[in-house]
């Protein structure tokens, strides 16, 4: 039998902070802990209390300075005619866009949680990440030149004599425009390209976590393909869509660099953000506008979370 | 007797790999059909080509004389509780067992109430409000059985239901199992790779390796006359003489079987050897002797002596005992 001791030496001090931390594992998490919460409670809390408290001012009308008083007269200006529009118009835009991402990314998470395997599924990551690596702006202009009437999307057109198509589109009321470049429809394509990679990747890994058996012991009860989307697949991935969700909505909610660039220059909340807090100096519309996205995302959890969408978490 | 499930020559392969190849089986109505085999053995191949999971890439399958063999699973009047028992997470268990009935498209009220007379036949009814996650293993696997008996199957597939459970659940559930196929009359395939459960349960068996039928009949055929080397190995765990062997304990030169529990230790015989092993089985106990290179098994009822490791020691049994299976 060997004589080696019961209780090793401690080699140095990383085997102390070990021992320390088996000692107190609090004292690890709290490590772990401090930078993260003061970035998180600090600086982005604080930052969004700051918003909050803004659009709870209002402006002079004619000496242009901020009254720091309590008021809920900046959220009536909200609901002016001109206002109100630049909202409604953004939130059809992300629940257009929303809808067309999970419809879009749902056969190509399904195929990649299901089937794909080794060289497949690693071309499959490639190819949702890939567009992530390039500068969002580049794809943006890259867009503007393929939505463009001389671009290639218009030349295809021709070629195969198809334009009454792209003609017939533009001829939609709220889709008007000289090309698709300049037109509403133009600017939701761009936005579903730009934002599909977020609706994938939570939606693939929520797929990927519904077991084969699940789906075998549907059919094998007698389930239909379609019954077993609709009442096993669809519940069980559900999660995953909510989260894809969140992205394409919130981020469709937020962005004002797309609609400046494609389509009828139409206002969206970001770029009502933007011009009130810079050349109009409204700070405390440009809040009020901010808190908007906010409230419909939490409206939108309560909603889907009533429906028992976390209920497979 | 009607045939429930027959397999003409049926054959499923994976690329090279022969999971099944050639397999002709004829499943008795109402019977209860074990298909034993270890791992890799292809019998639960077999169970999914039933299921309809897998397709055949060879041969026929009939269910009640049908060829199924176009038929996806959906449609085959056959179910299955799976070894994971897959239950449904975002639903409670009664919605789970009524999901056949759901899906055929009765009512709520109705099949609700299908439901829960199902849950009380395998002793669950106070337990239709509650999600899968909050029942024990053996409670799951009651509802997986709920679910698939509910539909009123032909047949009624068991991939290795009790494999996740421990021995005493286990023995139980075997009990439980046996008493309701014999109240129901169904038709119930068993896939187990535990000898003892397949012995104790079935009213017959197939013994599987590599893709093949090494044996089928009775449980007593299966064990008193094993038909080859490997199932006298897999199922009775029994002593393999090779043929030198055999003759020199006095029979002709041919494989044979014999069971430890029909061999007991004796102060002189013709052969005998050094005790290698001993395993202590409380009922008994297990010699293993070292007889020219082979291992024999012999187990001594508790009670009487138990030689020390080491000691020699030779071994004797019944001339009857002693099954030939001969000479490859």
């Amino acid at each position: 039998m060997s004589s080696s001791p019961a209780i090793l030496p401690a080699k140095g001090p990383a085997d102390r902070l070990t021992a320390l931390f088996w000692r107190h594992p609090r004292v690890l998490l709290a490590i772990l802990l401090t930078p993260p919460l003061l970035w998180l409670g600090v600086v982005y809390l604080g930052s969004l209390a700051a918003l909050l408290l803004q659009s709870f001012y209002s402006i002079d009308e004619f000496s242009g300075v901020v009254k720091e008083e309590f008021t809920l007269k900046t959220y009536a200006e909200l609901l002016r005619p001109s206002n109100f529009d630049i909202l409604l118009r953004t939130v059809l835009m992300a629940a257009a866009v929303t809808l067309a991402c999970a419809a879009l990314a749902f056969p190509i998470a399904y195929y990649a949680a299901r089937y794909a395997k080794g060289h497949w599924k690693a071309a499959f990551y490639l190819g949702v990440m890939l567009p992530l690596w390039s500068s969002y702006l580049v794809k943006v202009y890259a867009w503007k030149l393929i939505l463009a009437k001389e671009g290639i999307i218009g030349w295809a057109a021709e070629q195969t004599h198809t334009s009454w198509i792209i003609d017939g589109l533009l001829s939609i009321p709220g889709m008007e425009g000289s090309s698709l470049s300049t037109s509403p429809l133009g600017t939701f394509m761009v936005f579903v390209y730009i934002w599909l990679p977020y609706m994938i990747l939570p939606m693939q890994a929520s797929l990927e976590r519904v077991p084969n058996s699940m789906l075998e012991a549907s059919a094998d009860l007698g389930a239909s393909r379609g019954q077993t989307f609709r009442t096993v697949i669809l519940p069980l991935a559900l999660p995953g869509v909510i989260a894809g969700s969140i992205f394409t909505f919130s981020l469709t909610l937020g962005d004002y660099i797309i609609p400046q660039i494609i389509g009828n220059s139409a206002n969206f909340i970001g770029m009502a953000v933007y011009q009130l807090q810079g050349t109009a100096g409204n700070i405390p519309l440009a809040a009020a506008f901010a808190v908007v996205p906010i409230l419909i995302m939490l409206i939108y959890l309560a909603i889907a979370r009533r429906m028992g969408a976390f209920d497979a978490l | 007797m009607t045939a429930a499930v027959e397999f003409l020559s049926v054959s499923r392969h994976f690329g090279p790999v022969k999971a099944v190849d050639g397999v002709d089986l004829t499943i008795a109505e109402g019977s209860f059909f074990a298909m034993l085999g270890p791992s890799g053995s292809g019998k639960t191949t077999c169970l999914r080509l039933i299921s309809g999971f897998e397709k055949p890439t060879g041969g026929t399958i009939r269910i009640f004389g049908e060829d199924v063999s176009n038929t996806p699973p959906h449609l085959r009047n056959v179910n299955t509780v799976f070894q994971d028992y897959a239950l449904f997470p975002h639903m409670n268990v009664r919605d789970n067992v009524a999901y056949g009935l759901m899906v055929k498209g009765m009512g709520r009220a109705q099949r609700h109430a299908k439901a829960e007379e199902m849950l009380a036949l395998v002793k669950l009814d106070a337990y239709g409000d509650r999600k899968p996650a909050q029942l024990s293993g053996g409670q799951r696997q009651r509802v997986a059985l709920a679910r698939a008996l509910v539909n009123e199957p032909r047949v009624l597939l068991l991939d290795e239901p009790l494999g996740a459970l421990d021995l005493k659940l286990r023995e139980a559930m075997q009990d439980e199992l046996k008493a309701l196929q014999k109240r129901l009359g169904l038709t119930f395939v068993f896939v187990t790779h535990d000898q003892h459960e397949a012995l104790s349960m079935a009213d017959s068996l197939a013994v599987f390796n590599e893709g093949k039928i090494a044996q089928i009949g009775t449980p007593q055929d299966i064990y008193d006359r094993p038909a080859t080397r490997f199932v006298a190995d897999f199922v009775g765990s029994s002593n393999v003489l090779p043929p030198d062997l055999t003759r020199a304990l006095g029979g002709p030169a041919e494989w044979a079987s014999l069971r430890p529990e029909a061999t007991r230790l004796s102060a002189t015989g013709p052969v005998s050897g050094p005790v290698k092993a001993l395993r202590y089985l409380g009922s008994g106990t297990r010699v293993v002797i070292d007889a020219h290179g082979t291992e024999i098994a012999a187990l001594v009822p508790a009670g009487q002596p138990v030689p020390a490791e080491g000691t020699t020691t030779a071994f004797a049994f019944e001339p009857s005992a002693l099954h030939l299976m001969g000479t490859k």
